[in-house]
């Protein structure tokens, strides 16, 4: 996780970590030998269920355990509920898999699994409200996301899951609430590539849509970039902001006034290197264009 | 400047060792919670050794042995552990650690094939297994494992890149989908294996 330091142990602690080991372990291979046994008879009953959801509280890794999870509430325990206990049972899986996210934020099988589970909310709860339980679902979803990025804002596998929940939402946010949120993140840490990023996909999108003005919208990009760069101006992030904005370096006032801007920085810190990089591109991109003329004297 | 000297030399013996140790702590708990990178695992004990000409530290046949345990015969491709379910992540390390060791001749390599393009989806990028989890990691995976079992022909090459280079992002490196941000997991494996070897592939 972002931000959290190893510890040494001490040899006692170390030693007494390494007799509770063998206690969990006994417990461990019985559990593993029990789903397994159950997985291989082809048993898909409710008793089968708790026993993955036993093993799969100790070990949220074991990615076999979640396939067969899955193929018990395919063809063992959706085929004898109807809609409504579905939707419940699925609910419960996300509770589950978003406990198991807090201790463990970075595993794939986890992820992958709350989405398989949104994907298999039933249509309902009535004939005139078919997407009610989806909707209610997707919603909660953006929350638990929030929640995830709150405890680490640079966790890429929320982001991702961000993007995947935004994607299908119906009807989805307006992109100009996620422009929002991607200001509020990089206000909170201007480290933040994750938002940074983030930032860049939602205004492509508004320039190609011609919701957004470029010319304009970039000004303020510019503003931002240049109070980040000043507040810290050796976080990488915010260079590579920069470089992307410059783009092809065909405004040359642009490159002028960025060249300037950068100078009185780098003066300002002479050892910052990133400044010197960020001073460099603007540079790299103007030479470029007085090598075909482009820039006066 | 003795001890510089001494502490530029890699000390081959003890790392042979500690690779050596990681198979047999079979009452370790941290060993049974990871069986599901075990065939991983291997690979990356075996790449090591190699690296430092060490390849017959571990037992040859020992460890083939063991990979063909973990053959799903249903799928048609390995899993990380005997008894677990296939998965492209799994079979590329089983496919890497049987030509390392010379024994790619034990695999059904059409199975093999047939799984791998299986999981090429319509929008060019690859999923791990049938539940459908995707990322461009598992086009890398697919394009190395058809590589290495001289298969490359069968992959469908402009779906597979069109895909990769939609992920290309503001900075230049590459995501796991279309809108992830870039990692370097990504960008090494897209850039300098896929998008290489499929370039000359194609020449």
């Amino acid at each position: 996780m972002h931000g959290v330091k190893r510890v040494q142990y001490s040899k006692e602690v170390l030693e007494a970590r390494k007799q509770r080991d063998q206690a969990r372990l006994k417990d461990y291979l019985a559990l593993y030998e029990q789903v397994f046994q159950k997985r291989k008879n082809k048993d898909f009953s409710q008793d089968a269920f708790d026993s993955t959801t036993n093993i799969l509280r100790m070990n949220p890794e074991l990615y076999t355990i979640w396939n067969y999870r899955r193929n018990v509430m395919t063809n063992g325990i959706f085929p004898a509920s109807d809609p409504s206990k579905v939707n419940d049972i699925l609910s419960d899986d996300l509770s589950l898999t978003f406990a198991l996210l807090k201790e463990h934020p970075k595993v794939y099988w986890i992820w992958s699994h709350r989405m398989w589970c949104l994907e298999h909310v039933p249509d309902g709860p009535t004939d005139d409200q078919l997407k009610g339980w989806k909707t209610t679902n997707w919603k909660k979803e953006l929350f638990v996301v929030e929640k995830m990025l709150d405890a680490d804002a640079r966790n890429f596998m929320a982001w991702n899951y961000r993007r995947y929940i935004l994607g299908n939402m119906d009807p989805p946010p307006p992109p100009s609430a996620e422009l929002t949120y991607t200001t509020k993140k990089i206000e909170a840490n201007f480290s933040n590539f994750s938002a940074w990023h983030q930032r860049s996909r939602v205004l492509m999108s508004l320039w190609k849509e011609g919701k957004l003005d470029e010319k304009t919208s970039k000004q303020t990009e510019f503003e931002l970039v240049q109070n980040a760069m000043y507040t810290d101006p050796d976080d990488q992030s915010v260079w590579i902001y920069h470089a992307w904005l410059i783009d092809a370096g065909e405004d040359t006032a642009l490159l002028r006034r960025e060249i300037t801007s950068i100078q009185e920085l780098l003066d300002e810190q002479p050892d910052s290197k990133c400044t010197v990089y960020g001073v460099a591109c603007p540079i790299q991109e103007a030479h470029f264009g007085e090598a075909f003329g482009q820039l006066g004297p | 400047m003795s001890n510089t000297t001494s502490s530029m030399t890699l000390n081959i013996p003890l790392h042979v060792k500690y690779i050596q140790s990681l198979g047999e702590n079979k009452d370790d708990l941290v060993y049974h919670m990871t069986s599901h990178l075990r065939m991983n695992a291997i690979y990356w004990g075996l790449n090591a050794l190699c690296v430092m000409k060490q390849k017959d530290a571990l037992d040859r046949e020992e460890m083939i042995d063991f990979v063909m345990s973990c053959w799903d015969d249903e799928a048609g491709a390995f899993g990380a552990h005997p008894a677990h379910d296939a998965h492209i992540l799994s079979t590329l390390s089983a496919i890497q650690v049987l030509t390392i060791q010379d024994a790619v001749d034990r695999v059904d390599v059409q199975r093999v094939v047939k799984f791998i393009l299986s999981l090429h989806q319509p929008s060019g990028v690859f999923a791990g297994d049938p539940f459908g989890e995707i990322d461009t990691r598992f086009s890398y995976i697919a394009v190395q494992a058809l590589a290495l079992l001289g298969q490359l022909d069968k992959l469908n090459v402009d779906k597979t890149v069109s895909y990769i280079l939609r992920c290309r992002n503001f900075d230049g490196g590459f995501g796991a989908v279309i809108g992830a941000e870039s990692h370097s997991a990504q960008g090494t494996f897209l850039i300098s294996s896929v998008l290489h070897r499929l370039i000359i592939h194609c020449i």
